[in-house]
């Protein structure tokens, strides 16, 4: 077994760390964006969970194959939550892959944009880490 | 059978940034009315007393406190949280063991103190109310996640902004009126489309106000009704409704799913249509989840909430007048208050009791209430007959 790293989803976490998670952030680290698939209905979750919603039984981490996206919706963080407000402004964004299934994300490289994002919009899917290396994350470029 | 419930009596404290009092204090402000109207603490069964978040004040165990601070030691006490709809969360709880015939008298009462925190601080505390693991983590804060709404409305119904802007020039309109209010103050149109971003396409002034605040009411079964009051609100009808926890899963963001059940439902129960409706206090955390409100209810169709406030029919004297108190946009949004503040504006405005003739609504018979907590994952909807 692979030893327990501290991996941090995102940029803040509840540390509330899990095999099941443990397995989904190590696969991230190397690239690799897992949804889970029911072992027993097929049911398919994005972002993962370890029981199916619908009967209950194990979904298993399955690799996405898909990487692009369209913007189905976002917004521009202006006021940001305390842990987050040296920051500065940043776009969340909810995505939708063309399977249906949806990841909610920033979108990193907005500077690029020449203005505000536009629902329907092309993203693409990159996986980051931060600058100490511990957080990782998947972000949304546009 | 289930025995009928009425609201009898209701208190409702100062809202704003209250430096001169917390919990306790509110609590005992929203109490006061309903004791200098009869209603002594011998005469209440039990309470639901309750807040939605423990972080702003820390205090733990609050219901015990409040019951404690205004004298009810030895009545059976309980909270009930369900973020913002937390006020009536507790009505319904409450409305169940009344009904059910277990108390005959209770009081509920809810509470918010909020402003002992920064506003980036209390942010903070609300955005946890997303999912920890999925949301949180990437900063969605409140107005964030109604951003996300108002983005996708925006887009599939390709609505200006222009929209949001009126809505809350409606709202600071009445709760200039109010003496209750938080911010009561008019703003012009101008000002309202162009202030500052929050969370864009959400600016200030599509956002609720951060407020220290509580509201009480007491409802009584049927046989007891006369002791306390011979204008009576009659709860009709009760609906409630849950929408997905990630907001990302919601199979639509231009309506909150559980909202539209939860109107279906007590409408229902009521055997009441939308158009019967007098007069609606609906929870206009944002501008837009105001709109998204007026759909939901079935004031107007879908795409079409636009419409209803051009016209200004959500106006006192419209087709059908919405938040005349101020709503939480300019009366404020103490979260557990909330919802019990709105039950007691309909009472004041059945009743003919607005401090303002120019927001009274005239002959009101039937009210609903729509108390909606975090981004729809709690929804109460309450429809109120006029007993007199
Ligand atoms: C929008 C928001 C971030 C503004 O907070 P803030 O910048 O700390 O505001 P302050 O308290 O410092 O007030 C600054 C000024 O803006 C005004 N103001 C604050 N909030 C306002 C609001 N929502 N609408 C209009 N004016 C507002 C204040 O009255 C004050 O005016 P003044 O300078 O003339 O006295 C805050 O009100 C907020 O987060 N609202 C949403 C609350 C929420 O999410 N509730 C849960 C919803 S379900
Ligand atoms: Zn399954």
């Amino acid at each position: 077994m692979a030893e327990r790293k501290e991996l941090y989803l995102g940029y803040t976490t509840d540390k509330a760390m899990t095999p099941f998670m443990q397995d989904f952030l190590e696969n991230l680290d190397e690239d690799r964006l897992m949804k889970s698939v029911c072992t027993s209905c097929s049911a398919e979750y994005l972002p993962p969970r370890q029981h199916c919603q619908k009967c209950l039984s194990e979904a298993k981490l399955t690799e996405m194959t898909e990487s692009e996206a369209t913007l189905y919706s976002y917004v521009v963080v202006n006021f940001a939550p305390e842990t987050l407000s040296s920051k500065g402004v940043y776009i969340v964004a909810i995505g939708e892959f063309p399977s249906g299934l949806k990841l909610t994300a920033h979108i990193t490289n907005f500077a690029t944009m020449s203005g505000p994002p536009e629902v329907g919009m092309p993203l693409k899917l990159k996986f980051a880490k931060e600058a100490d290396g511990k957080m990782i994350t998947y972000r949304w470029l546009v | 059978m289930a025995r009928r419930v009425a609201v009898v009596a209701g208190g409702h404290s100062k809202f704003g940034k209250r430096y001169d009092a917390t919990m306790r204090e509110l609590t005992a402000e929203a109490y006061k009315p309903i004791y200098d109207e009869g209603i002594t603490q011998d005469k209440i069964d039990a309470t639901v007393l309750s807040y939605a978040a423990s972080q702003f004040s820390g205090q733990g165990a609050g219901s015990a406190l409040m019951a404690d601070y205004i004298g009810l030691q030895g009545k059976p006490h309980l909270r009930v949280e369900s973020a913002c709809a937390t006020g009536t969360a507790s009505l319904r709880a409450a409305w169940g063991m009344v009904s059910a015939g277990l108390y005959d008298v209770m009081l509920v009462l809810g509470v918010e103190q909020m402003n002992r925190v920064s506003t980036a601080t209390a942010t903070e505390y609300m955005s946890r109310a997303g999912d920890m693991r999925w949301e949180y983590p990437y900063g969605i804060s409140f107005p964030a996640f109604y951003a996300l709404m108002a983005s996708r409305y925006m887009s599939e119904y390709n609505m200006p902004h222009d929209i949001l802007a009126k809505i809350a020039v409606k709202s600071h309109h009445y709760g200039a009126q109010n003496p209750k209010a938080h911010l009561p103050k008019e703003v012009s149109f101008e000002e309202a489309n162009n202030a500052i971003s929050i969370c864009s396409p959400l600016n200030l002034y599509d956002c609720s106000l951060i407020t220290d605040g509580a509201a009480g009411v007491v409802i009584a079964a049927e046989d007891r009704v006369k002791e306390f009051t011979d204008r009576p609100m009659w709860i009709k009808g009760i609906g409630a409704g849950a929408s997905e926890m990630k907001i990302q899963d919601r199979p639509s963001l231009t309506t909150i799913p559980g909202a539209k059940y939860a109107a279906k439902a007590a409408y229902k129960m009521a055997g009441l249509e939308p158009k019967d409706m007098d007069m609606a206090q609906v929870h206009d955390c944002f501008t837009i989840a105001e709109l998204i409100a007026y759909e939901d209810c079935g004031f107007a169709e879908p795409g079409k909430g636009p419409e209803m406030v051009e016209n200004k029919e959500n106006y006192h004297d419209g087709r059908i007048p919405v938040n005349c108190d101020g709503g939480l946009k300019s009366k404020g949004h103490p979260l557990g208050a909330t919802g019990i503040s709105m039950t007691y504006e309909v009472m004041k405005q059945m009743r003919g009791e607005a401090e303002n003739a120019s927001r009274q609504i005239d002959d009101v018979k039937h009210g609903l209430v729509h108390n909606v907590g975090q981004s729809g994952q709690f929804v109460n909807v309450f429809i109120y007959e006029r007993g007199w």
